[in-house]
């Protein structure tokens, strides 16, 4: 055998060999486990400290908001939906940069920028033509949409 | 301060025009400017290799001064082809998994295959049968780091004797001619992955490998060009204009061909009216405008196409210095215009809504992941690859044995 195919086919052993014993070391244990994916990922997910507290959570300190709320036409919508996570403020409710936003215009936006895809019976507004140097909750009241400030 | 401004954000940059559902008019696209680099810079390999092919089994002579260039621009191009990926995934310190545990159902699993195949069994092979003579006689000369490197290249075989070179000749004569599908199938399947996804009628067309590979030719003998006149021009040396005359004819003839095809799906996609037709109507007109209209058609196929149709017609009245701006000028627009067909694709399949009704807004930002800093420097990357390679291994000091490939005849009949 010619000397340079000699050697290509021994480095490419080795390169396949590499490859293998690679394969061997790094393939997470629990590959496989369950599925084409390490089954760790599941107990690593779960052991997240979770970011959203939950709606029972904001409703141990501001129940009379939450009565306000309920009443009106944002009662299903959770509070995290609009204030963002908020487990951060549960843990330490007396931190100012911890506390969520109380005006939040993207949250608004977020269900009332008009599309024409969204139901005719939610209200939208054109973000160029309505007030746009201000903010939403200046004029309306998230906790009670349908009342007049 | 992020708020107060919230407004004013949304009021310059509407997100979306006409019906787009809720979920689609708030969100970036989930392919970004990284995935725009992934077809682009893998059309560069193919094209580079194919140009080199057009030497070694085509046996075009007039383009041996480009045939070792063509390939190490292919290789350093390779090196960095799966970059812009991987750093799309985001996840610096679990995207090799991707090759320890591929899944064989997967697109993007395959093409880490079809890569693996075209770098390892054919550029790498292919380059080391070529440059094994000149191993042994620059390690033997060659000392310090430079030395060791071509010492090590040789993989420890020193046999330069006629019969051992006419050996690497044929073999090198063989991956190359396996090279030339191989090429065809890294950039084709690129093509497919877009192309298979039927759901988007931006995509889903048969054409799209056909049109891929067409368009990688062209880009890459662009580069090509580009390369050879800028590393002459660096070098202070006489570029060899029967070689650029050449390069140009062949650059012209393959953007014909890719700008027949391209036509062709665009001739089909009018005729045929399907239910998307209305927004990809209004995609060329007004979304894409002038990354389409301006940037692919006129600035990367209208203008070369002309310039460098004259020039096979009137050749011999146009002086060298005026050809060497048209070329120049042409492989420019071309590597620009292909770039701008890669971001028609992939952005472009992204920019509306799977209502067909209506489009959504994007805006590259500068830093970030997603970015086009991020870009420029994945983009500069094989650049300084080929500046590298071209040091260790096109050296003016270093003296080659230039065996060309149209000895291979008499290489092959000698074994």
């Amino acid at each position: 055998m010619p000397p340079q195919v000699f050697r290509l086919i021994l480095l490419t052993v080795a390169i396949v060999g590499s490859y293998v014993i690679a394969r061997q070391l790094l393939t997470p244990p629990s590959f496989r486990q369950y599925g084409f994916y390490r089954g760790e990922a599941l107990a690593e997910h779960a052991s997240h400290t979770p970011v959203f507290a939950g709606r029972k959570a904001c409703l141990e300190c501001h129940e009379d908001i939450q009565k306000k709320l309920f009443k009106d036409a944002h009662k299903t919508i959770g509070c995290e939906t609009c204030h963002g996570p908020s487990s951060a403020h549960c843990a330490d409710p007396d931190s100012a940069a911890k506390k969520p936003d109380k005006k939040n215009t993207t949250a608004c936006l977020r269900c009332h920028e008009a599309n024409p895809s969204r139901p005719v019976t939610q209200k939208q507004i054109n973000v160029k033509n309505h007030y746009s140097s201000q903010k939403c909750a200046e004029c309306h009241m998230p906790h009670q949409p349908n009342e007049v400030p | 301060m992020a708020l107060d401004v919230t407004n004013v954000v949304v009021e310059a940059l509407p997100r979306f025009e006409g019906y787009v559902y809720p979920n689609e008019s708030g969100t970036h696209p989930l392919w970004g400017f990284l995935i725009v680099l992934y077809p682009y810079i893998t059309g560069l390999v193919a094209g580079a290799f194919i140009m080199a092919s057009l030497v070694r089994v085509f046996r075009v002579k007039p383009l041996e001064p480009v045939y070792r260039l063509s390939l190490l621009t292919a290789l350093a191009f390779m090196l960095c082809a799966t970059l812009p990926l991987l750093f799309h995934l985001g996840h610096p310190e679990r995207s090799f998994q991707i090759m320890i545990t591929p899944h064989l159902t997967s697109p993007m699993a395959i093409f880490g295959f079809v890569y693996a195949w075209y770098l390892m069994a054919v550029l790498l092979l292919e380059l080391w049968f070529d440059y094994r003579e000149d191993f042994v006689v620059w390690s033997q000369k060659t000392s310090g780091i430079p030395g060791i490197i071509y010492r090590a290249f040789t993989l420890g075989v020193t046999d330069i004797s006629e019969k051992a070179i006419a050996l690497d000749l044929k073999l090198g004569w063989i991956i190359s001619i396996v090279g030339i599908p191989s090429a065809f199938l890294l950039h084709g399947y690129v093509g497919f992955i877009f192309g298979s996804i039927k759901a988007n009628p931006w995509w889903g067309n048969v054409l799209m490998p056909i049109i891929f590979i067409l368009s990688a030719m062209v880009s890459g003998i662009a580069l090509c060009v580009f390369n050879y006149m800028f590393l002459t021009w660096v070098r202070r040396r006489k570029l060899d204009m029967r070689c650029l005359d050449v390069m140009g004819m062949y650059l012209f003839y393959a953007l014909v061909i890719d700008f027949t095809v391209e036509a062709l799906d665009w001739i089909h996609r009018v005729y045929s009216a399907e239910e998307g037709f209305h927004v990809i109507e209004y995609m060329a007109k007004e979304k894409l405008f002038y990354t389409l209209s301006i940037g692919q058609v006129l600035v990367g196929t209208l203008i070369p196409l002309v310039l460098l149709g004259s020039l096979q017609i009137i050749r011999k009245y146009v002086s060298d210095a005026a050809r060497k701006r048209i070329y120049f000028t042409c492989a420019s627009c071309i590597l620009v215009g292909v770039f701008a067909m890669r971001w028609n694709v992939v952005m472009g399949g992204q920019f509306f809504s799977k209502s067909l009704r209506g489009v959504m807004s994007y805006k590259l930002e500068f830093a970030g992941a997603e970015g086009w800093l991020m870009g420029l420097v994945l983009l500069s990357l094989p650049f300084i690859i080929l500046t590298v390679m071209i040091k260790l291994f096109l050296s003016e000091r270093l003296p080659t044995t230039g065996h060309v490939p149209h000895r291979v005849d008499d290489a092959v009949s000698e074994i």
